[in-house]
């Protein structure tokens, strides 16, 4: 059994999980865009808003920050390379190497941003169904002609079924080949190969027999989605979200 | 039969998108620059579906990352990503695995073939990718491709040689 990645939808019944999808996407977009444009005092407001949010949808702090184990190198690259590379007033100076004070402030922005972003995906992905993402996508998607949104938005929720299914299986295929002794063998070349030949190989297969479960089951794409309905309380949510990426770009 | 196969290539290209978003993860630190094996995948998209499926696997790829969901390097999405300075990558592996397709379907599946498409679609993301971090950062060219480009060859010359045993034990399970 795979176990839940940071990103896997959980089962609540909080507001957020009760949003229009279609909604909950706008305010993706519109969060990620006026971050771009924030400072510090209203970064700090988005932040609590957000955590806030996370945590009424039943997430832990603990979780959340186990979103940010893969990130925090980049962040850290991404700082360092702004704390160099931007002119000013030095801070400490190594030969010809200098950390400005503004490189400082302007890494730890562009940081802090990335952050947001994150956090608003987190809170996006996980109290949002595939299944809604994939209405929504089609609903996005069907004003355009010559567009297969259908088969665009069942690709879509195909993606976010299979990542999980990759991660298990390249658990699963690494176990066997430590159960068969594979650490006896110092040269990465051969064990990369007889890692990842099988584990390729295993998830076609598993692809495969999906394909074959989905033809057995009369799949076509002339079928019902979930129903998308946008209420009082999506409006509302809309209005509080504009006014607070007003108050930010403000 | 045609739907049938049509449901299989929708799956594995379904399933090549979702195996980008993993490699995207997946970082093997090897010398200066960890080797992301994003594009290693999109490689195999071209190589495996030919140049139409291709297309539409990493389509589905880049239109999940737009729409927010955390499938590009780093596990940052949004669409923000096309405009920052990596977004010129992204959008070169739409014309790069389209060529990628097209070279294959017109050879016999051999080695040699396979990489000289895939190092024209190296050379084709490149193209895009340095070009737009130029306009962006407006460094001079020769600046640029020592950021952008140089740093990352050896790690696509080993992705190259990689692809080729991959795709060799691949294509039967696909072409059945």
């Amino acid at each position: 059994m795979a176990e839940l990645s940071a990103f896997n939808f959980r089962p609540g019944s909080s507001v957020l999980h009760g949003l229009d999808v279609r909604f909950k996407l706008l305010f993706l977009v519109l969060i990620s865009v006026t971050s771009l444009k924030a400072y510090p005092v209203s970064l700090s407001v988005l932040t609590l808003v957000l955590v806030a949010a996370l945590l009424h949808a039943q997430r832990s702090l603990k979780s959340i920050f186990k979103a940010f184990r893969y990130l925090i190198v980049l962040l850290a690259f991404i700082f360092f390379a702004r704390a160099l590379s931007v002119p000013g007033s030095a801070v400490i100076e190594f030969k010809a190497v200098s950390i400005t004070r503004e490189g400082i402030y302007h890494g730890a922005m562009v940081c802090w941003r990335l952050v947001i972003v994150v956090l608003t995906g987190l809170a996006f992905v996980s109290t949002t169904r595939p299944s809604e993402i994939k209405a929504a996508v089609e609903w996005l998607l069907n004003p355009f002609p010559f567009i297969p949104s259908k088969r665009i938005a069942t690709m879509m929720s195909l993606v976010v079924r299979f990542i999980p299914v990759i991660f298990d299986q390249a658990r699963e295929t690494a176990d066997a080949q430590r159960a068969r002794g594979v650490d006896n063998r110092k040269n990465p070349v051969y064990r990369l190969q007889k890692l990842g030949i099988p584990l390729m190989r295993r998830t076609f297969e598993r692809a495969d027999k999906l394909a074959v479960a989905m033809e057995a089951r009369c799949y076509s794409e002339n079928r019902t989605d979930p129903g998308l309905r946008a209420g009082l309380r999506d409006w509302t949510a809309l209005f509080v979200v504009i006014c607070l990426c007003m108050f930010i770009v403000v | 039969m045609i739907a049938a196969k049509q449901l299989h290539m929708t799956v594995y290209a379904s399933l090549l998108a979702a195996l980008t978003a993993a490699g995207a993860y997946l970082a093997i630190p090897i010398g200066p620059v960890p080797i992301i094996l994003q594009n290693l995948f999109i490689f195999l998209s071209g190589l495996l579906l030919g140049s139409k499926w291709g297309v539409a696997s990493v389509g589905v790829y880049l239109l999940a990352g737009a729409l927010g969901l955390p499938v590009f390097a780093g596990g940052v999405a949004g669409i923000g990503r096309f405009a920052g300075p990596t977004g010129g990558y992204l959008l070169g592996f739409l014309p790069a695995v389209y060529v990628i397709g097209w070279i294959t379907e017109r050879t016999r599946k051999r080695a040699v073939s396979d990489v000289l498409a895939m190092v024209c679609g190296s050379l084709i993301i490149y193209a895009f990718g340095v070009t737009w971090l130029k306009t962006l950062t407006g460094m001079t060219l020769a600046n640029t491709l020592a950021v952008g480009m140089y740093p990352f060859i050896l790690g696509d010359a080993l992705k190259i040689a990689a692809a080729v045993p991959i795709a060799k034990a691949l294509r039967p399970v696909i072409n059945r």
